[in-house]
Parts: structure tokens; C-alpha cells; sequence
């Protein structure tokens, strides 16, 4: 469109409102569509202008994506990279300031995007990034003080619902994303090679202790044993479903390792048809 | 709310600081700088982990200014009360010396632009913004200092000008001015302005803070440059130069500053606070001096 036609069009136009100046420049930077925004500018102002707030936001925005997905970035490569960002950013732009949280719907953008159908793992790597990058900012929140499970009664220790603390995540893989992106981050080109990717599911712990970020792998019973514990179903549910020697020493492991900060109970008419587990203190 | 019934006024001393970033968290750590304070962007420190346990760790040794770069003061859909309550979490674990945000917006229909975008400079706006450093102010329970932008564009229907708009701020809501030496620079020389002129409508009473940085060039097609905000270098002699002006005006102001791009070691940014801390020393000598005469 002709720069004379919006010098013209600006003449004809009203006052915009702040609302309607907004919504025309989140058009020129998200959408790419200048025309509304370029006839509110001032008239020596060139409305090329716009293209430096839309490379800004566009740069600001990958470059958060760039940083909370470090492997799948070296994957895929800058260029690529940058590519896949701009449609994403494009279609999912950033809801709030707070950019440590931008980026949740990557992974599913990643599996479902043409160009990167190849690298099957890719997806599955972006998941496991996305968990760590929780992990990362996650709330600070203190261990459980074990004294307060002690105290309650033990009819009602079966109704505990735990509260696990906010950098954990649990995440299954169809494809080992947790050796791919070790290998990926130290470019261990040795580690990446000797990767099977028929090797089958595998299930991942991810958290954050005083050292750093910690992924672990655990087997399938402990998988679901942990899975249920974090999603707060009552213990004895837990016990219940979870069939496997064992547990009693997993979960004495995670209340050592402070991976819960609270608890509440079950309503009580839960525990009728229950058998209570072992004391927890 | 009043001034008066809010949280006393700043105790950053008159004197330089570093805006503190992640790169030089260890540093920081490790040698323990000279400088007067530190300035963080609130925004990196809204959830938990290491680069809290580091704030943590130097705000026992330094006043801390909370710097928002996201909360969009100028947003005519009011503002995101989930943003404005992590920044009073953050304030309320950091307890900082000075809180300060942006003439600027950031968030329209439910989205973030990653920006500081320019407001038109309306009746219209000045409302909008007025009301949210109002709802700000009693939401944190004390005053807090806007920045001046630095800009790029105009718009046709702006009716008021920058600084009278800065100024007007102050007054109906007795919040403080953050000036920004280098921004005044910038978008004086982007639009044509005096910064001299832009510096002398600024009421001295408010002024609470100053920022420093650096910024690039951009030559345009039409043979004129376009100067960019990107602090990313040291600060020019034009803006040291202006900064003189700003000191002679407001007096011995607490001065930051600023690197975000290509951030150096950290001795290359306590080089240019050493200056600034210089330039302050003599406009400190020079307040005495005009008061024993």
C-alpha cells in the first residue's frame, strides 16, 4: 500500500481511542498487518518504524523460547530455530510478562509441525526441556516438616494427600529424551551415538535440589507410585493401586528428599473401605 | 493515597549503581564490589531457585531498586492484577529501597509484546496511566518513580509533550520521576527535540533516580540515523554531557547504570559508575558550595 494512500487515509480518520492505537500495533507486531497502525503515526514518521518494534518482539520472544529449549535449539539449529519460533510466536504469543513461563505449548507445536517430522525424539526432548525449565523457576517452597505427619492420629494418616513441591515433574517419553539431551547439552557425541531409539518408553523424574536441576529415571512401578503421590490422591489410594514391594521405602525416600512441602486430608469417609499403610513418621 | 501515607522515601544514597545481571550474580558474590546499590529488573526474580538465593544474598550487603520492565503502565485495559501481584511478592521478600516502571505499554488483548511500546502522548493516556501508578502505589503500599521511554515513532494525534506529560504524572499522582538521561537523548535526537529543553520542564522536586546507558546508531536510507535504545555499549560523551546538565539542575540524584546487550565483565560497568560517581562527587560539592554561599 502506497505511503500517500495512508497520509490520506489519516486525514479522514477520527481520533483513535488508546484501545484501538493498541490493538493496531499488536496487529503490525503479532500479525504482521501495519495498515491500521501506520495511519496513527505522526506524519514525518516512516512507517518502516513498526518493523523495529516487531523485530524486537519477535527477538525478545525466541530469544526466551531459545532459553528455556537449549537442546531442541541446538537439534534443529539457529536457523531453523528461528523459523519454527516465528511461526509459534505468531500463533501463540506470550500471555503475560512473566517470560520464565512463556513456552508451555512449544513441545505440542513441535510435535505436530511438519518440517521437524523427522527427528521423531524432537518433541519428546522439548517436553522433558519444558519440565526442566519449570524446574528451574519454580517457587521456592520448604521441605515438609515430618513432625507434623507424626503427630496426626494413624487412622488418618491413610487420608494424607500430599502436596509435592512445585519443581517436580514427572514426564514419559516414547523416545530416551533424557540420554538425547544430556548428549545434546555437552555435545557428547559418543553418548548420542550409542542412543536406541527403540529402546521403548522411558519415565523421568525431574526436579530441582539445592545443586540444580536433577532428571533421574525411574522404573514403571515407581513411575506410577510417584505420579500418584504428586497428583495428591489420598495414601491409601495410593497404596492400593500401587501393588509393588517397595513403596514404603520410596516413600520414606521422598519425604527424606523434601519432595513434598505440604499435605491435606481426605475427607474422612474415605478411609471405610481402606486398609491403612504402614506408619509413615 | 498521599505521598506522605506512604512508605518513607528512598534510601539509595545520591551516589552510582549497577543494574545487576544474571552474568555477574558470582562476581557480585565473590568480590563484593564498590558501589553504592544495585538495580534488578523485577521481573527475573518472580520465581524461585538460584537467581533469588543470589538477591537473597547481596541485598544484605546493598539497597536494592525493583526495576519492572512488564507491568504496562499504559495499557487501556487496565492493568494484569496476576502481574501486579507477583511484583509486590517479589517486593515484599527483596524489600527494596526504590520501586520503578515504565512510560510505556506492554500487554493489549491478553497479550505481551516484550516491549516498551510509546503511548500516544493524549489527554486520553495520561488518564490511563495516572490511574494505574495510582492503583500500583496503593497496591504496594509506597511511591513509586516512572521512567521517561525512550521512543521511535510518534503519533499524529498526540497533543501534549513528552515532558509535560512526564511532569503531569508526578503531580496528580505524587509518584517520582525515574529520568533517563540516555532516553531524553535518544528520542531528542529520533524526533527532533531539545534535550536540554526536555531536561529543564522536568520539576527537580520529583526526581529520583537516574538512568545511564548506552545505545547504537542506525543509519537510515535517507542518509539520517536513527538512534537505538539497546544498551548494549558504554555511555557517550553527548549523554555524560547532558547527565552534567541533569545534575546541575536536579542536584546529586542516585545515578544507575544500565548494560543489557553484550553485557561486559563486570569491571567494564563499575568503570562507567566510577564516572558517574565522579560527575556526582563535583555536583555534590557544588549543591555545598551554592548552600554556604
Amino acid at each position: 500500500m502506497p505511503v500517500r494512500f495512508w497520509h490520506w487515509l489519516r486525514g479522514r480518520r477520527a481520533v483513535p481511542t488508546l484501545l484501538e492505537l493498541q490493538r493496531a500495533m499488536r496487529a503490525s507486531l503479532v500479525d504482521r498487518d501495519d495498515g491500521a497502525a501506520a495511519a496513527m503515526l505522526a506524519e514525518n514518521v516512516p512507517p518502516d518504524r513498526l518493523n523495529i518494534y516487531r523485530n524486537t518482539f519477535v527477538t525478545g520472544v525466541t530469544k526466551a523460547l531459545r532459553l528455556s529449549y537449549p537442546a531442541v535449539y541446538r537439534l534443529v539449529g539457529a536457523d531453523f530455530f528461528e523459523g519454527a519460533a516465528g511461526l509459534f510466536i505468531a500463533r501463540h504469543p506470550p500471555r503475560s510478562a512473566y517470560l520464565d513461563e512463556y513456552g508451555t505449548d512449544f513441545p505440542a507445536f513441535l510435535r505436530d509441525f511438519q518440517p521437524a517430522a523427522s527427528l521423531v525424539y524432537l518433541a519428546d526432548v522439548a517436553r522433558l526441556e519444558w519440565a526442566v525449565n519449570r524446574a528451574i523457576h519454580a517457587a521456592d517452597g520448604e521441605p515438609l516438616d515430618l513432625t507434623r505427619l507424626s503427630a496426626l492420629p494413624s487412622e488418618d494418616q491413610i487420608r494424607i494427600c500430599f502436596v509435592p513441591h512445585p519443581s517436580i515433574s514427572l514426564v514419559r517419553t516414547d523416545y530416551p529424551a533424557d540420554v538425547i539431551w544430556r548428549g545434546v547439552l555437552s555435545g557428547d557425541d559418543a553418548a548420542l551415538a550409542a542412543v536406541d531409539l527403540e529402546a521403548g518408553p522411558v519415565r523421568l523424574l525431574v526436579e530441582r535440589r539445592t545443586t540444580g536441576v536433577e532428571v533421574s529415571r525411574l522404573d514403571d512401578a515407581a513411575w506410577r507410585f510417584a505420579t500418584m503421590l504428586c497428583e495428591g490422591h489420598p495414601l491409601a489410594a495410593v497404596f492400593i493401586a500401587a501393588t509393588d514391594t517397595g513403596n514404603d521405602a520410596l516413600l520414606t525416600e521422598y519425604l527424606a528428599a523434601g519432595r513434598f512441602i505440604d499435605f491435606r486430608l481426605a475427607p474422612a469417609e474415605f478411609s471405610v473401605h481402606t486398609t491403612p499403610p504402614e506408619a509413615v513418621s | 493515597m498521599s505521598p506522605a501515607a506512604m512508605k518513607s522515601p528512598s534510601p539509595i544514597p545520591a551516589k552510582a549503581g549497577i543494574g545487576l545481571r544474571f552474568q555477574h550474580h558470582q562476581a557480585v558474590a565473590d568480590v563484593a564490589p564498590d558501589v553504592a546499590w544495585m538495580e534488578v529488573h523485577t521481573e527475573n526474580y518472580m520465581g524461585g531457585g538460584t537467581p533469588l538465593r543470589y538477591l537473597d544474598a547481596i541485598r544484605c550487603e546493598y539497597p536494592i531498586s525493583l526495576h519492572g520492565v512488564g507491568l504496562s503502565l499504559g495499557s487501556a485495559e487496565g492493568l494484569d492484577p496476576a502481574h501486579l501481584e507477583r511484583i509486590r511478592r517479589v517486593a515484599e521478600r527483596i524489600e527494596p529501597a526504590l520501586m520503578s516502571e515504565h512510560i510505556a505499554w506492554s500487554v493489549t488483548d491478553g497479550t505481551y509484546l516484550a516491549d516498551l511500546l510509546p503511548l500516544p502522548m493524549t489527554e486520553e493516556s495520561l488518564s490511563v496511566v495516572c490511574r494505574h501508578v495510582d492503583q500500583v502505589q496503593n497496591h504496594m503500599k509506597r511511591r513509586i518513580l516512572v521512567e521517561n521511554p525512550s521512543t521511535y515513532l510518534r503519533f499524529c494525534h498526540s497533543t501534549i509533550p513528552e515532558w509535560e506529560f512526564m511532569t503531569a504524572v508526578a503531580e496528580r499522582t505524587g509518584c517520582g520521576i525515574l529520568c533517563d538521561v540516555n532516553n531524553i537523548y535518544v528520542s531528542a535526537h529520533n524526533h527532533g527535540w531539545d534535550a536540554s529543553t526536555y531536561l529543564a520542564a522536568l520539576p527537580p522536586a520529583a526526581i529520583g533516580e537516574i538512568h545511564l546507558a548506552g545505545h547504537s546508531v542506525r543509519p537510515l536510507d535517507d542518509g539520517s540515523t536513527l538512534r537505538i535504545d539497546d544498551h548494549g555499549s558504554r555511555v557517550i560523551a553527548e549523554v555524560w554531557a547532558l547527565y552534567r546538565e541533569a545534575l546541575g539542575r536536579f542536584g546529586p540524584i542516585p545515578t544507575l547504570i544500565e548494560w543489557d546487550t553484550d553485557v561486559p565483565p563486570l569491571d567494564v560497568l563499575l568503570g562507567e559508575a566510577d564516572h558517574a560517581g565522579a560527575l556526582l562527587a563535583l555536583a555534590e560539592g557544588e549543591a555545598r558550595g551554592a548552600n554556604v554561599a
